[in-house]
């Protein structure tokens, strides 16, 4: 299966898209025009933190005759999709192994990749996915659900401590806290096996990852991810991940193993 | 494989990680002075004045000797008309599909395929969930599949043509102290319960959610699916506060072995 592919599967889900599009996001300022002012200022809780709440699209690579993504459907990707790494200068620090790895995960054409298995996405490619994500935010509680295969990943602001031992998962164990009006999330726990993008950067359970938060208006939304996994990387990596507000829609069910055809089909090279 | 199986292996899977975030105390609930939870007390209220249905709930019921550990389970999961007086109002084609589900172990289960159980189901099933309730929605947060649902309470119709789905569209609404929530757009080919009680895309579901008491919530549901039963049927399910642990992560299709060895009795 190719990355173009795998981009055509999700353009399948795309008709259905127009069917809820039409209520208003409730507590959206608006323009005289009635449509959805993003250049507001940034809207806040009664505990006066910023209120990262609403539906959120990694903003789309520029629209080009061979873009990876399609152009014009309702799922256009980003350059970190593909590779998380792509705007880095030299690229990502892989240890020798994890050169290797992605070097022969995409000369396979990907068909190992957890997604295409219907697995999890994991905590950071949850955020690169093409379909929305929502966050949702509560004093104790951030949660984030995603389209993509109708999932969530909780964010525990409680002040609770990170776990010692943790069980290792997709998602890992994440607990956040505000510094400013910056939400700083340090996540550990992850599981061996993670793919951090379509060509195979992998993430190992050694890893750390830390995210900011910042919503600098309305409309914006920008997370700022360093991974540390010294197992997989020779030094950590630092990358920004522009979100957009996506108003007046709502989520729609994308369950990826309902009447799932293609893994038989993903043969690799 | 028999009926049970796939519930017992995975919680066998999943138990032994469930004594390690055991140990965080859930914040802002009541407690005794020995420090325990204080789950005797009413139940809390939002800043609005509604109950707060917030919380990680767990199925009440038998424990059964079959689990590891304190996973109780409700027999609605198993059969969903269990307290149905005369049982489900089925129409003769669905009696007919549920005895042809029967006589194959169930061995079609959605569940056992690691699809989407739908909202009735997804009540029943014995692992916890957690509600999280905001003014305009609330939102379940389930361990079975790490999936969600919402539940929009910020005064939205029901859409006219929902697109089927396994969890359909909901919408709620307050009634004193009672949440009542109506969901349609469920999709064709749902099953209720193990057995394999099935719902079409003509339901209509309404469940009513109170808290009486901190450590309680019950849901009274009805299904009305003139296209799968002769008239409405009601039920009730009890859930129980679980304080002082949180949801894991349990992915069904995660080293999944099962599906290839269904036979349907067959040997």
């Amino acid at each position: 299966m190719t990355i173009q592919r795998f981009a055509s599967a999700l353009c399948i889900v795309a008709p259905v898209f127009a069917q809820w599009i039409n209520y208003p996001t409730p507590g959206t300022p608006r323009l005289p025009d009635g449509s959805p002012n993003l250049s507001a200022p940034t809207p806040r809780t009664a505990d006066h933190h910023p209120d990262l709440s609403g539906i959120w699209q990694l903003e789309p690579a520029p629209c080009t005759a061979n873009a990876i993504q399609g152009c014009g459907g309702d799922y256009p990707g980003a350059p970190e999709f593909g590779n998380i790494g792509a705007r880095l200068s030299g690229g990502l620090p892989y240890q020798s192994w994890a050169a290797d790895f992605v070097k022969n995960q995409t000369s396979d054409l990907g068909k190992n990749d957890p997604v295409a298995l219907c697995k999890p996405s994991g905590a950071l490619r949850l955020l690169t996915y093409p379909p929305y994500r929502k966050i949702i935010q509560t004093p104790v509680v951030i949660v984030l659900l995603s389209e993509r295969d109708v999932t969530y990943r909780q964010i525990f602001t409680d002040g609770r401590p990170l776990p010692k031992d943790p069980s290792p998962s997709w998602n890992g164990y994440s607990v956040g806290q505000w510094q400013g009006d910056t939400l700083v999330v340090e996540s550990v726990g992850f599981r061996d096996g993670t793919w951090l993008d379509r060509r195979g950067s992998p993430m190992t359970e050694a890893a750390k990852m830390i995210e900011k938060f910042r919503r600098t208006n309305f409309g914006n939304l920008e997370i700022e991810v360093t991974v540390d996994d010294p197992k997989a990387y020779t030094k950590p990596w630092t990358v920004k991940l522009h979100q957009l507000l996506v108003p007046d829609t709502e989520l729609l069910d994308y369950y990826c193993n309902d009447n799932e055809k293609d893994a038989v089909h993903a043969v690799g090279k | 494989m028999p009926l049970g199986r796939i519930t017992l292996s995975a919680t066998l899977v999943c138990a032994p990680a469930l004594a390690q975030w055991l140990n965080y105390p859930t914040p802002g609930i009541p407690r005794l002075p020995d420090g325990k939870p204080n789950l005797l007390g009413p139940a809390p209220r939002t800043a609005d004045g509604h109950p707060d249905l917030s919380g990680l709930w767990e199925p009440v019921g038998p424990a059964n000797s079959s689990f590891v550990g304190n996973s109780a389970r409700d027999p609605q999961f198993a059969d969903v008309g269990k307290e149905v007086k005369g049982g489900l109002p089925l129409q003769p084609w669905a009696a007919d599909l549920l005895k042809s589900r029967l006589a194959v172990d169930s061995k079609d289960d959605p569940d056992s395929k690691c699809l989407p159980l739908g909202p009735i189901k997804m009540h029943l099933h014995p692992y916890p969930r957690r509600i999280i309730q905001t003014p305009g929605l609330l939102v379940i947060l389930f361990e079975r599949d790490t999936a969600y649902r919402q539940l929009f309470t910020d005064g939205r119709l029901l859409p006219e043509d929902p697109q089927p789905g396994f969890n359909g569209y909901s919408t709620g609404k307050w009634d004193h102290d009672t949440l009542v929530v109506e969901t349609v757009g469920i999709k064709d080919g749902t099953w209720l319960d193990v057995r394999g009680a099935p719902l079409t895309s003509a339901a209509k579901i309404t469940e009513r959610f109170r808290r009486p008491s901190f450590s309680k919530l019950q849901i009274d549901i009805t299904v009305d699916d003139p296209k799968a039963y002769t008239m409405p049927w009601s039920i009730h399910v009890d859930q129980a506060f679980a304080a002082d642990t949180d949801l894991l992560e349990f992915v069904c299709l995660e080293n999944e072995k099962d599906q290839s060895h269904l036979n349907g009795g067959i040997r």
